[in-house]
């Protein structure tokens, strides 16, 4: 079952959800990746750190942190990853194409927040 | 103040936006090793022992020269090799026993 | 017996007359790891002989079909763009790993669509098989997603300002197939006539299906 239907039917029924259950954003949100630098592996490429988008969809099932997963976790902890969309003009300054080209990419909860 | 932060902070696999050349548009026919080396990726990841996202890490922990110089499933080999040391499923020695008496299939081949 | 003179003269390294055949280091190196790890019972023999045959039954012309299915099929279109890994599922049997999701990204004539993989090389595998070399290499992961238009003008593919470029960065659990524009003047032709028109690079997005396939590839 998607996690909107599930949170909309729970919601009718008093179901409190756990830490990590509950999504976080919804289609439509516009956030901001982090700037964070990690050390070691990392998913979220460089040139979008501390760039603001809008959620397209929500990625599902909830999945393992695909950074931790780099370090053999397999299981356990499982958050959402939210598809963001992000005009190429705010990604890039002096951006050679139309205004309307846009980069869409899956980014973890971890990663963004909500502006 | 360094000045070799960049080189811990920006991975040598992260290259989105950074200069680059014309694409050629080449490809090629896998070798017999480099499909077994594939399909030794996905068998490794069926069972657990190593991960996509483990493999992804290991490739990217050889760092930029041997990123640059090796070929995309001479990285993936290599990655495996450290990660199954790590993982203390074999040992160097035993790899490189192992692969002397592999080339030496070879050697005693053409004595004959 | 002593060694004469001329052995040590003409001694020369194996390498020089070795067989061409002969593995490189790396060859040398799976074989070697491969083995060790059936010794140790933690992979079996047969595995990496089946895993190669999945890897070779798994072509573009898997994904020509799920194109031209949705060409044909309205409904087929519809569910596909509602949930590409179950109506690939569903329809084809095709199996796609772990919770790998799939997005399948329509042409139109106000939209298109290229997809690739800046950090590595994810593909969608399953139904495209592997993917060409150019499409893991420095130049083309690396201007995708700054300049598409001239990536794309590279291939050959021109397009006017009034459509908009989209490009999708594939970096998680999520894999792209791009449903490309079906050509005019193709009302007559069959389904499996309509798939041999779709190449590999159509699907990725970075040329459109033309009714010549061979001037397309």
């Amino acid at each position: 079952m998607q996690s909107e239907t599930r949170e909309a039917t729970g919601a009718q029924y008093g179901v409190v959800y756990a830490t990590g259950e509950e999504l976080v954003f919804r289609p439509g949100d516009q956030v901001r990746v982090l700037t964070r630098t990690p050390v070691g592996h990392y998913r979220v490429p460089t040139y979008l750190r501390g760039k603001r988008g809008v959620v397209d969809s929500i990625i599902e099932p909830a999945a393992v942190d695909n950074e931790e997963e780099g370090f053999g976790r397999n299981a356990g902890n499982r958050l959402h990853y939210y598809r963001v969309a992000f005009p190429m003009s705010e990604i890039w300054a002096g951006y050679a194409g139309s205004p309307r080209d846009a980069l869409y990419i899956e980014v973890y909860e971890t990663w963004l927040e909500r502006m | 103040m360094t000045g070799s932060e960049h080189l811990v902070t920006r991975l040598p696999n992260d290259i989105g936006g950074l200069p680059a050349d014309r694409i050629e548009q080449a490809d090629h026919e896998l070798a017999p090793w480099e499909k077994r080396c594939h399909a030794l990726a996905d068998v490794l990841d069926f069972h657990k022992i190593i991960n996509t996202e483990e493999k992804r890490c290991g490739v990217e922990a050889l760092g930029a020269e041997m990123v640059a110089k090796l070929t995309y499933y001479e990285r993936w080999i290599v990655a495996f090799s450290n990660i199954l040391f790590r993982k203390g499923i074999l040992s160097p020695t035993e790899l490189a026993t192992k692969m002397d008496e592999v080339d030496a299939r070879w050697t005693s081949a053409e004595d004959k | 017996m002593a060694a004469s003179p001329h052995e040590y003269e003409h001694d020369h390294p194996h390498a020089e007359v070795s067989d061409p055949n002969r593995p490189g280091y790396y060859d040398i190196m799976e074989t070697a790891v491969r083995e060790l790890l059936i010794e140790k019972k933690l992979i079996g023999a047969d595995e990496i002989r089946r895993q190669i045959e999945v890897l070779d039954s798994r072509t573009p012309a898997l994904g020509a079909k799920v194109v031209a299915r949705a060409w044909v099929d309205p409904a087929f279109r519809t569910r596909l763009l509602t949930n590409g890994r179950a109506a690939c599922e569903e329809e084809f049997g095709i199996s796609l790993y772990d919770d790998t999701q799939l997005i399948v990204l329509e042409n139109t004539d106000k939209v298109h669509n290229l997809i690739v993989c800046t950090l590595c090389s994810c593909y969608p595998r399953p139904v495209l098989g592997l993917p060409p070399d150019w499409y893991k290499a420095k130049p083309y992961r690396a201007r995708a997603v700054t300049e598409p238009r001239a990536v794309l003008a590279e291939f050959g593919t021109i397009l006017p300002d009034d459509v908009d470029v989209r490009v999708h960065d594939s970096t998680a659990m999520v894999r792209y197939l791009v449903l490309p524009r079906r050509p005019e003047r193709t009302e007559n032709l069959t389904e499996e006539e309509l798939a041999a028109l779709v190449t590999r690079d159509t699907m990725i997005g970075v040329v459109p299906v033309t009714l010549n396939r061979e001037a397309a590839a």
